[in-house]
């Protein structure tokens, strides 16, 4: 291994692919590791409301059988080549992620090509995957705070795309057939609607080698269309608890829509958000943490996808502090919406976000997920290059300006996984304008 | 530029014995060199010039954990993890945290049975504001009633999600308070509730005293730095700080445990969970490496042995997971299973009881090596992907093992592991009737309903 003088270019190199596909390499020789991605233009968004987890579903039954390897032939392929594969699905993209150790690279693309363009997706294997991907929907309800989340996803988007799990229900898995995965594989798994990525120990001539050689027997096809309307937020203010027994802690979300990359006002808010709840020393970590000591964390995040997103804010107190914990929280949101961010505060932020940008573009896997969701998420083109600057000419008043615009403290949701019969009336009392309240079981979906 | 010789002499000339440097050798990391460095107080500084990305992590390493603690008093080293980040001599309470932030920086910490770590990442040119800072807050901390009493919350509250509330997290708390009767890894390092409830300022201002010296620590900065300038920033933050006299360790080793030893808990979960474990070899062991190759044909990827027959095929496990625990002294090695439906850890177990049978009785096949040494080779290889883990890796094997780059040697030890390596190992370590066992099961009448569907 050694050391070469790379410096972070702004751009990853770009190679224009066959029948639409586009492959881009951000080479870095540091490590003898090469980090692979084959995208998809399409992700859970698209998966039909009753089968939500099939995009998934389908990426997955990849590596369960391909012309002349049963699934566990491809299982030890992969695990000898020093690699590892794995699929990851969001609202607009369902991506293979892999890494491989540099000298196998061109037998693991071989395989990868291989899985890609013929597989068998044998009746037993998807059977199998479907049993699997259910009893993990069912693990996950052990995580207290993978239950918030997905309760929140599925309350703040109802009836919209971005409700739906991207792993899906007991329910939709289960509904899923051999056919509608032969559908999704024709349908997306094309040249036109694949993006490929490298990063790592590849050079700039043999990285447009191997993509091509990953897209070559696939169809041609065109790109997935995006069908996904734009979110919109039910008004008034929402309590839902998650109930589970004899919790000793909450988690507790709340939400609101948030940010669209194409919004002018979007840099911002971001800075704003940043301010409000980005870091250790902010207002939410300052107040809750620090002085209180309610929780071990507090922050508050902008999701950015194609469409607007939500801002969720996240704190974890013991069942006792629940209650106030959440009154003190979205106080300090109002306060925040109401009174704007202060230049000091701004000129802080701004000074933690151009300097730590550097974190931001130290790796070549780091600069090739920039490019890839400018590409995927459909991001403007200098949404990553032109960042610092962008960042540097926000000013305290655009910063509040694009709070009070954009985030409502009266149409919002609080998800609370907790023991209901111990917070369900604290709670209530604690969110004033309250207009709906609710309980669900922790097992629901 | 000065020869490193004639440079070093004319840095140490008339300067005290505390602050005399000293250069103790260059250690091949991979292809990459530690630099080793002494300051005349104690201080070990192991520097890597990196200039792949215009970054720096300066990494603090403690040889003090949960192991240096005593029955009533324990999560006391995590606790003052914590306290680290709070108010010195020169720095107003937040202020540590602000400066970092303000210049880019991100900062954290971790304690453990072994040792305690404070690091910084930022951007390279800013790799002094960590030097100074951490000099400080090594010599200077301030502890006062409020911070400790709020800080305790916050541990109590960390606690609650890691362990009381996390299923995962109380069965493996479960697991070392059984399988360890006499050493210090029998407690958690985040302590039992009511002790983290019960300290006080001047326990932690002893605990302060006691293991935060110079001589107790190795620092280690990983970028683009340049080694002169870094060194003289060292020392002149560092050069003030004096030795301490580090308490000889009171320990007394697990006595061999003769005995299967077996719990139920009953947890609010939905499938029962079974955590088993064998006693395991001490990182610096040489049976380490090959009990880490055998973990990885039994539970590495989806090929393997436990993980195939369990995950995919029989289809009595969701997850199935094994780690021979890397700490300075003997550990465990960990079998982890979470059941599927109304399947059970009984169900678990006998299938990994014939996987340990078959590994006792008969030689692991030479693919099947290959495939679990080519995982290996990967994990190490993606640990060092980015400055702040090789400053870990560096850290690590420093304190634990007093050798920086000993991730390598690791990797050259998987490398010669062979087949009959791996039986010996099995033989000597898997020994059934001497491993405790925890059965996680779900509560009565707990949602067992869909599982079953």
């Amino acid at each position: 291994m050694s050391a070469a003088r790379v410096r972070a270019r702004t751009q990853p190199l770009r190679f224009e692919l066959d029948g639409g596909a586009l492959a881009m390499l951000e080479p870095s020789h540091a490590v003898p590791l090469v980090s692979i991605v084959v995208a998809l233009r399409s992700g859970s968004a698209a998966d039909p409301a009753a089968k939500s987890g099939l995009a998934r579903i389908a990426m997955r039954m990849l590596r369960r059988g391909c012309e002349g390897l049963t699934a566990h032939e491809i299982d030890f392929r992969i695990d000898a080549l020093g690699a590892e594969m794995a699929v990851d699905t969001s609202p607009s993209t369902v991506a293979i992620h892999a890494q491989v150790i540099a000298r196998n690279l061109d037998a693991f693309v071989e395989l990868l090509a291989k899985t890609l363009a013929t597989p068998t997706f044998p009746q037993d294997e998807l059977e199998r995957l479907q049993r699997e991907s259910v009893a993990e929907i069912v693990e996950g309800r052990d995580n207290d705070r993978v239950v918030a989340q997905k309760a929140l996803q599925r309350t703040l988007f109802e009836g919209h795309p971005y409700g739906r799990n991207a792993g899906g229900t007991t329910d939709s898995i289960r509904a899923i057939g051999r056919d509608d995965v032969l559908a999704f594989h024709r349908r997306h798994v094309v040249q036109g609607n694949v993006v490929i990525g490298f990063a790592g120990d590849v050079t700039a001539e043999r990285a447009p080698v191997l993509a091509r050689r990953i897209i070559a027997e696939l169809p041609r096809g065109e790109a997935a269309r995006d069908d996904v309307p734009e979110p919109t937020l039910r008004p008034g203010r929402r309590l839902l608890v998650v109930d589970k027994p004899e919790r000793t802690q909450t988690q507790i979300l709340v939400a609101t829509l948030g940010t669209s990359p194409h919004d002018e006002d979007h840099v911002p808010l971001v800075v704003a958000n940043a301010v409000f709840g980005g870091t250790f020393t902010s207002r939410l970590m300052r107040e809750v943490r620090s002085k209180r000591g309610w929780s071990y964390g507090a922050s508050a995040r902008t999701v950015i996808d194609r469409h607007r997103q939500a801002w969720v804010m996240w704190t974890f107190p013991a069942a006792e502090d629940a209650a106030p914990c959440l009154k003190l929280t979205v106080e300090l949101m109002e306060a925040w919406v109401q009174g704007g961010v202060l230049p000091r505060e701004v000129a802080f932020i701004q000074r933690y976000l151009i300097r730590s940008h550097a974190f931001d573009v130290d790796t070549a896997a780091k600069r090739l997920h920039q490019a890839l969701d400018v590409e995927l998420l459909a991001l403007p083109a200098d949404y990553y290059g032109g960042w610092v600057d962008a960042v540097r000419a926000v000013t305290p008043e655009a910063a509040g300006a694009a709070v009070r615009n954009r985030i409502h403290t009266g149409d919002l949701l609080a998800v609370v996984v907790g023991t209901a019969s111990q917070v369900l009336e604290p709670l209530r009392a604690a969110l004033p304008g309250l207009t709906e309240a609710s309980v669900v079981p922790f097992d629901a979906e | 530029m000065a020869t490193r010789r004639a440079w070093l002499q004319a840095a140490n000339e008339g300067v005290p014995e505390a602050a005399r440097l000293v250069h103790e050798g260059d250690l091949p990391f991979g292809g990459e060199v530690v630099h080793r460095w002494r300051l005349g107080n104690g201080l070990t500084v192991l520097l890597l010039l990196d200039e792949s990305a215009p970054v720096a992590s300066y990494h603090t390493w403690f040889k003090v954990g949960s192991r240096h603690e005593r029955p009533g008093k324990t999560g006391l080293a995590h606790l003052f993890e914590h306290l680290m980040f709070n108010e010195t001599e020169n720095l107003p309470a937040g202020t540590f945290d602000r400066k970092l932030e303000e210049n880019g920086a991100e900062t954290n910490a971790a304690t453990w049975v072994d040792w305690t770590y404070y690091y910084e990442s930022l951007p390279a040119d800013r790799i002094k504001l960590a030097v100074k800072l951490e000099a400080e807050r090594m010599a200077r901390l301030v502890l006062r009633e409020p911070q400790v009493k709020s800080e305790k919350e916050v541990v109590a509250n960390e606690r609650r999600y890691r362990v009381d509330d996390d299923v995962e997290g109380s069965a493996n708390e479960l697991l070392y308070k059984t399988a360890f009767a006499r050493h210090p890894y029998g407690w958690p390092t985040i302590g039992w509730m009511e002790d983290i409830q019960g300290f006080t300022p001047e326990d932690c201002a002893a605990f302060y005293r006691t293991y935060y010296a110079p001589n107790n620590a190795t620092v280690v900065a990983v970028g683009d730095v340049r080694e002169r300038d870094l060194l003289l920033a060292i020392r002149d933050a560092y050069a003030s700080i004096p030795a301490q006299a580090i308490p000889p360790e009171d320990i007394h080793p697990e006595p061999p445990q003769l005995e299967l030893r077996e719990i139920e808990v009953r947890k609010p979960t939905v499938t029962e969970k079974l955590l088993l474990a064998f006693k395991g070899p001490a990182l610096g062991d040489a049976d380490h490496v090959p009990m880490s190759v055998l973990s990885e044909v039994l539970f590495g990827g989806r090929a393997s042995r436990l993980y195939r027959s369990l995950v995919v095929e029989r289809e009595l496990a969701t997850d199935v997971r094994g780690w021979v625990s890397t700490f300075r002294d003997p550990g465990l090695f960990e079998c982890w299973g979470t059941a599927r439906d109304r399947h059970t850890t009984r169900e678990i177990q006998k299938v990994m009881d014939d996987a340990f049978a078959r590994l006792r009785d008969e030689v692991v096949g030479e693919q099947e090596l290959a495939r679990a040494k080519a995982r290996l080779e990967l994990g190490l290889l993606q640990q060092l992907e980015t400055i702040p883990g090789k400053a870990e890796q560096i850290g690590f094997y420093e304190t634990v093992l007093g050798d920086p780059a000993h991730a390598f040697h690791r990797v050259e030890g998987f490398r010669r592991t062979t087949a009959s390596d791996l039986r010996r190992v099995a033989r000597r370590y898997l020994v059934d009737g001497a491993r405790t066992i925890v059965r996680v099961l779900p509560d009565e009448g707990g949602a067992k309903e869909e599982a079953a569907q």
